[in-house]
């Protein structure tokens, strides 16, 4: 089982690093590649993807994510992405859906309670 | 009385506050289409936080990926934010071989996919501003006589909302719109730039040869933007088409002299189907050109490199299918 799993991720980082080093051998140069040369943000990226996906990856798993789906995850996202979860993923939009909203709503209704502006939990 | 109108002040007040007295330009005006919907859009309900999930399985079974919402958990839900990020909604497509295309935030682009058969996965924020609440749904048509669009989203089938009332969700969270679709469709909205990271992006996790469709449909869309001449070339030689490759190169360098990772890797080509003189040619400009960024200059400098090490020897005649640029000099 653990011997397993230990294999699972040693294949996943093989992958990460064969997709990301292969092309700095070769005489050609990949198309992705040549889209990250575009601009000095996208070569950065491009560059620091490697400690990007490490630093992602962790990020998922202490937010609830197995390690394995984890580094699955982080494999299929671009550099430009990579970065911009690295950086603040805390932040970003996460789309929950309209259940959330009922929370929202009570909230409202407790401030306009509290200020006075209504008057419904008393009737509770 | 008085009391009564100190409270319908403040909470005006209040309200304005909550919503940070944003103030939203005007809205596009409402499509003047005609009605549109793709009544064959699968549906799945979302459970608690999954909205994330429930509507990638939309869009990515109606793009015909055999997948369910409880399968995509796994690939986008994130439990300790209770629901799922953007860029891995569009990972998670490439996951599952399909491209994510990021779309103009517009209502008439809304309409174009719709026309052309394509659900629009969007991002609404359903709160306000300062008490966000960011949804993910699938706009599956428009109706444009009551001036309504049509969704999948949340545990409704069929919600419809005001062109209005979408509008400001949607902008709210920067109308954030993205198509999903086998590698040989292109949206129909897409511009090249978008479309070009989008292939780009799905490049690097589903590999050169499994993009070539959609490189071809590109260069087919706009036949004179040389990225997607680059990106097919690389794409047919990857599926082992030296021939189209070949044409495709001498067509980019025909479009973009200066195009050096093309020269660059239109070279090694030839140099591999043992046609080193047209691949020095090729690449001759590429070892001059001043003030390249640093990768491609190594990447240049391997090439010609290589080329140094075979004979100064003309090509053999089967050079000639490779390389039509080399026309021989009028007497």
């Amino acid at each position: 089982m653990i011997t397993a799993r230990v294999l699972m991720l040693f294949q996943a980082l093989i992958l990460i690093c064969a997709t990301t080093l292969s092309t700095a051998q070769a005489a050609v140069m990949s198309t992705p590649d040549y889209v990250s040369e575009s601009t000095r943000e996208a070569r950065l990226a491009q560059v620091n993807a490697l400690l990007l996906r490490e630093d992602v990856s962790q990020q998922l798993v202490a937010l609830g994510v197995s390690q394995e789906d984890a580094m699955a995850r982080v494999a299929a996202l671009s550099p430009a992405e990579l970065q911009q979860l690295g950086q603040r993923m805390d932040q970003l939009p996460a789309g929950s859906g309209i259940l959330g909203l009922i929370g929202a709503v009570f909230v409202v209704l407790l401030i306009l309670e509290l200020v006075g502006v209504i008057n419904i939990f008393a009737k509770i | 009385m008085a009391s009564r109108l100190l409270q319908w002040v403040s909470l005006a007040l209040l309200s304005c506050l909550l919503t940070a007295c944003a103030v939203y330009p005007d809205q596009p005006p409402a499509p003047q289409a005609g009605p549109a919907e793709l009544t064959g859009v699968p549906f799945f309900p979302q459970s608690e936080y999954q909205c994330g999930p429930a509507a990638l399985a939309t869009s990515l079974l109606y793009s015909g990926v055999e997948v369910d919402d409880q399968a995509l958990e796994q690939a986008v839900f994130l439990p300790g934010r209770q629901g799922s990020l953007q860029a891995e909604l569009l990972a998670a497509s490439r996951r599952y071989g399909r491209i994510p295309y990021r779309i103009p935030g517009t209502p008439d682009a809304l309409i174009a996919e719709l026309d052309a058969g394509n659900p629009v996965l969007v991002m609404q924020n359903l709160g306000i501003d300062a008490l966000p609440q960011w949804h993910y749904a699938v706009v599956v048509g428009y109706e444009p006589n009551r001036r309504e669009w049509i969704l999948r989203s949340g545990t409704e089938r069929r919600r419809l909302e005001s062109h209005r009332r979408f509008l400001l969700s949607w902008q709210k969270a920067s109308h954030w719109a993205v198509v999903t679709l086998p590698p040989e469709r292109l949206p129909a909205s897409v511009t090249p730039a978008a479309a070009t990271l989008a292939l780009a992006d799905a490049e690097r996790v589903l590999g050169e040869a499994a993009l070539l469709p959609g490189w071809e449909a590109a260069v087919a869309r706009w036949p004179q933007q040389p990225e997607f001449l680059f990106g097919a070339a690389n794409a047919q030689r990857a599926a082992g088409n030296d021939q189209a490759a070949s044409k495709r190169f001498a067509q980019l360098l025909a479009l973009a002299p200066d195009h050096y990772a093309g020269r660059n890797n239109y070279a090694d080509l030839l140099l591999a189907q043992g046609c080193p003189a047209s691949g020095r040619e090729v690449l001759s400009p590429a070892v001059q050109a001043e003030g390249l960024p640093p990768e491609l200059a190594a990447v240049i400098a391997a090439t010609a490199g290589e080329l140094a090490g075979h004979p100064a020897a003309a090509d053999a005649s089967h050079c000639s299918d490779l390389y039509p640029l080399m026309l021989p000099e009028a007497p």
